[in-house]
C-alpha cells in the first residue's frame, strides 16, 4: 500500500493508501466515491499524444472565437497553462465553476474573510451548520475528517464537544448526527436567516412556528449560536442553486457579521463537490455568462479535464457540440467521443503529479506511486500545444 | 452484508429494572443507589444477587423477573453488530468515533483514516469493515453498552442489537 491523494471530490484526501495488483484495486481510507473513482481511473489507458498535436494546434490556431472549457478536474498547473493558451489564442476561458459556484464566489460574502482552513474548523469549530448541504451524499468524509467527529485543540471530546445543525428542505442522512434539524420550505432560506438574525439581535422574532419549524426548535438553534464561541456554516447547493443565491448569501454574510459583532468567531464556507472547483476560482475570480455558449458564439472549443457536453445545461451543450472540439483528459465520455481530436491522459489520482486546491483553498500536492506511468499529463499536452501554436502564430 | 452475532444479545432499559428493585437506597451494594445499581444491571456489570434487600422475603417475584431479564446479558460472550456494505459510503465516521480505534491508532481521533490492523473498524475498498470485532467495548471484559458507531452512522449501515 502506498500513500496517495484522492481527487474523487473537493476534499482531496491525502491520508489514504492504495495498491493496484493486476486488475484489482485495493484501498484504505478512501470512501466509496473515491474508491470507485480510482477503480475507473486505473482502467483508463493514456495514449500517445504526439501524432495529434499538429492537427489540434491547427484547429485551435484557425479558430475565429475559441472557447477553452472544463478545468474543474484539471490540476492547477494545467489551469495555468490554459490561461496562457487562452491569452495566445485570444480565446475565452470558461470552467464548470461558472455554472454556479463561480457566480457564488463573486458575491461579497467571499470578500469578507469568512473562509477558514478546515484544520482550523477541526480544532476550533463548536457549532457546525450544514445549510443546504448534505456531506453524507457528496463529500463523504467531510464530517469525519474535519467538521463533526474529529477531536481538536479546543474540541477534546470530538462530537461531544460540538453542536451540529442541519438546515435543509428535506430529511437528510447528515441530520442523523445533528442536534438541530431544521426542515424548511424550498426557497425560504433567506426568510429563515432573517428570523434567526432578528432573534440574535434581541428582537424576539420567533413565534410559535416559523416556516413550519416549531418555535422551540428554532429557539434552541439560536441558543446554540449564542453559546458557541466558533460557528462555521457550510453552505451547499441548496443555498447556491435555489435561484435565490444572492439573497441567501447576503443573509449568511449578515449572520456571520452579527455573531462576530458580539465577539464570537464565525465563518462561512462553500461545499463545492468537483475536485478542483476552488483551483479554477482561485485562478479566475471573474466569471463569464453561459449565454454565449448557448448562442453558439464559439466555433472551436478546447475541452480540458471534464465531460462538458454531459455537464452543461442542454441548450448550451447542444450548441457547443456543433463547434469543433479538441479534448484533453481521461478517456471516455460524450465530449471525448464527439471531439475531432482527443488526447487521453492519466487521471490525476493515478498520475500523482501536480496540485489541486481543496474546498478550503488549501493547495494539495499529488504524489507519484507505483500505478503512475511516465506519460504526458494534461498540463504537458497543453504546454506542447501552446508551443506549436505560438510557432504557427 | 456482514452479520456479527453474539451468543445472546439483549437491550435492557434501566428504568424497567429500577422499578423491580426495592428502591430503598440502602447503600449496601457497591453502586450505593438503586438507580446506579439498575444502570449497572442493564450493562451487565453487576448481578442481581449483589442487592441484599432483593434477596429478602417479599421480593421473590421481582428477583425472578430481573434474573430472567439480565440472564442473556450476563452470559453474553459477544455482541451483535450488523454492517450492511450496501448502505455504507465509507465515510469513516465509525472509525473516527470508535473509542477503541482512537486508542489503537490515535491519528483517527483527528479524523485520519485507519491504516493499522489494530482498530475495530477500517475502511477498505470504499466501505467500512469490522476487522477486530473482539476489541469492541461491548465484549468482555468491558461489556459496555457502547453504540457510538451505530449512533453516528448516517446511512444506518451499522446496526447493534
Amino acid at each position: 500500500m502506498e500513500n496517495i491523494v484522492c481527487n474523487g471530490c473537493s476534499l482531496l484526501c491525502d491520508d489514504v493508501s492504495a495498491e493496484v495488483d493486476g486488475k484489482t484495486v485495493n484501498t484504505l481510507g478512501l470512501c466509496r466515491l473515491g474508491h470507485a473513482h480510482l477503480e475507473t481511473a486505473v482502467k483508463q489507458k493514456a495514449g500517445s499524444i504526439e501524432k495529434n498535436l499538429e492537427k489540434a494546434a491547427d484547429i485551435l490556431a484557425s479558430a475565429n472565437n475559441p472557447l477553452l472549457i472544463g478545468w474543474t478536474h484539471a490540476t492547477n498547473e494545467a489551469i495555468k497553462e490554459g490561461f496562457d493558451l487562452a491569452a495566445t489564442l485570444n480565446g475565452q476561458f470558461v470552467s464548470g465553476a461558472d455554472l454556479g459556484p463561480g457566480q457564488t464566489m463573486t458575491h461579497s460574502i467571499h470578500n469578507q474573510s469568512l473562509d477558514v482552513d478546515l484544520e482550523y474548523v477541526r480544532n476550533n469549530g463548536e457549532f457546525i451548520i450544514y445549510w443546504g448541504s448534505d456531506p453524507s451524499e457528496s463529500l463523504h468524509r467531510h464530517p469525519s475528517r474535519f467538521a463533526v467527529l474529529p477531536r481538536g485543540e479546543k474540541i477534546p471530546e470530538g462530537i461531544e464537544s460540538r453542536t451540529i445543525g442541519v438546515v435543509d428542505v428535506r430529511q437528510t442522512e447528515t441530520m442523523k448526527m445533528a442536534n438541530h434539524r431544521l426542515i424548511l420550505p424550498a426557497g425560504s432560506d433567506a426568510e429563515l436567516l432573517d428570523v434567526v438574525i432578528s432573534e440574535l439581535e434581541g428582537k424576539s422574532a420567533i413565534k410559535e412556528s416559523v416556516l413550519g419549524i416549531p418555535g422551540s426548535e428554532l429557539i434552541g438553534f439560536v441558543s446554540g449560536l449564542q453559546k458557541s464561541d466558533c460557528t462555521v456554516i457550510f453552505y451547499g447547493s441548496g443555498v447556491i442553486n435555489s435561484g435565490n443565491h444572492e439573497a441567501n448569501l447576503t443573509k449568511i454574510e449578515k449572520l456571520v457579521e452579527v455573531l462576530r459583532g458580539v465577539g464570537k468567531e464565525a465563518y462561512a464556507l462553500p461545499m463545492f463537490v468537483p475536485s478542483n472547483t476552488m483551483g479554477v476560482i482561485k485562478a479566475k475570480p471573474k466569471v463569464n455568462p453561459l449565454q454565449k455558449i448557448a448562442s453558439g458564439e464559439y466555433d472551436v472549443a478546447l475541452v480540458v479535464g471534464g465531460d462538458v457536453l454531459l455537464e452543461l445545461p442542454g441548450k448550451a451543450a447542444k450548441s457547443l457540440a456543433k463547434a469543433k472540439l479538441v479534448y484533453v483528459g481521461t478517456p471516455g465520455g460524450l465530449t471525448d467521443k464527439r471531439a475531432e481530436v482527443s488526447f487521453h491522459c492519466q487521471d490525476t489520482i493515478v498520475a500523482g503529479t501536480g496540485t489541486m486546491t481543496r474546498v478550503d483553498m488549501n493547495d494539495i500536492q499529488f504524489k507519484k506511486w507505483k500505478a503512475s506511468k511516465d506519460v504526458d499529463s494534461i498540463s504537458d499536452v497543453l504546454s506542447k500545444l501552446h508551443e506549436i501554436i505560438k510557432k504557427k502564430a | 452484508m456482514f452479520n456479527y452475532y453474539g451468543d445472546k444479545t439483549v437491550k435492557l432499559n434501566p428504568m424497567e429494572l429500577y422499578n423491580l428493585l426495592p428502591k430503598t437506597n440502602c447503600r449496601l451494594c457497591e453502586p450505593k443507589t438503586c438507580m446506579a445499581f439498575a444502570t449497572k444491571l442493564a450493562l451487565g456489570d453487576i448481578s442481581p444477587d449483589e442487592c441484599p434487600p432483593l434477596l429478602e422475603p417479599g421480593f421473590e417475584s421481582n428477583l425472578e423477573k430481573i434474573r430472567e431479564m439480565v440472564a442473556p446479558m450476563l452470559s453474553a460472550e459477544a455482541t451483535g453488530i450488523k454492517l450492511d456494505e450496501e448502505k455504507c459510503t465509507g465515510c469513516n465516521n465509525c472509525v473516527v468515533v470508535c473509542p477503541v480505534d482512537v486508542a489503537a491508532e490515535p491519528p483517527t481521533s483527528e479524523g485520519k483514516a485507519a491504516m493499522s490492523t489494530d482498530t475495530v473498524f477500517r475502511v477498505e475498498n470504499g466501505v467500512s469493515k469490522i476487522i477486530n470485532l473482539e476489541k469492541c467495548r461491548r465484549f468482555p471484559p468491558d461489556r459496555l453498552n457502547c453504540r457510538v458507531c451505530e449512533q453516528y452512522c448516517c446511512t444506518d449501515a451499522i446496526e447493534i442489537w
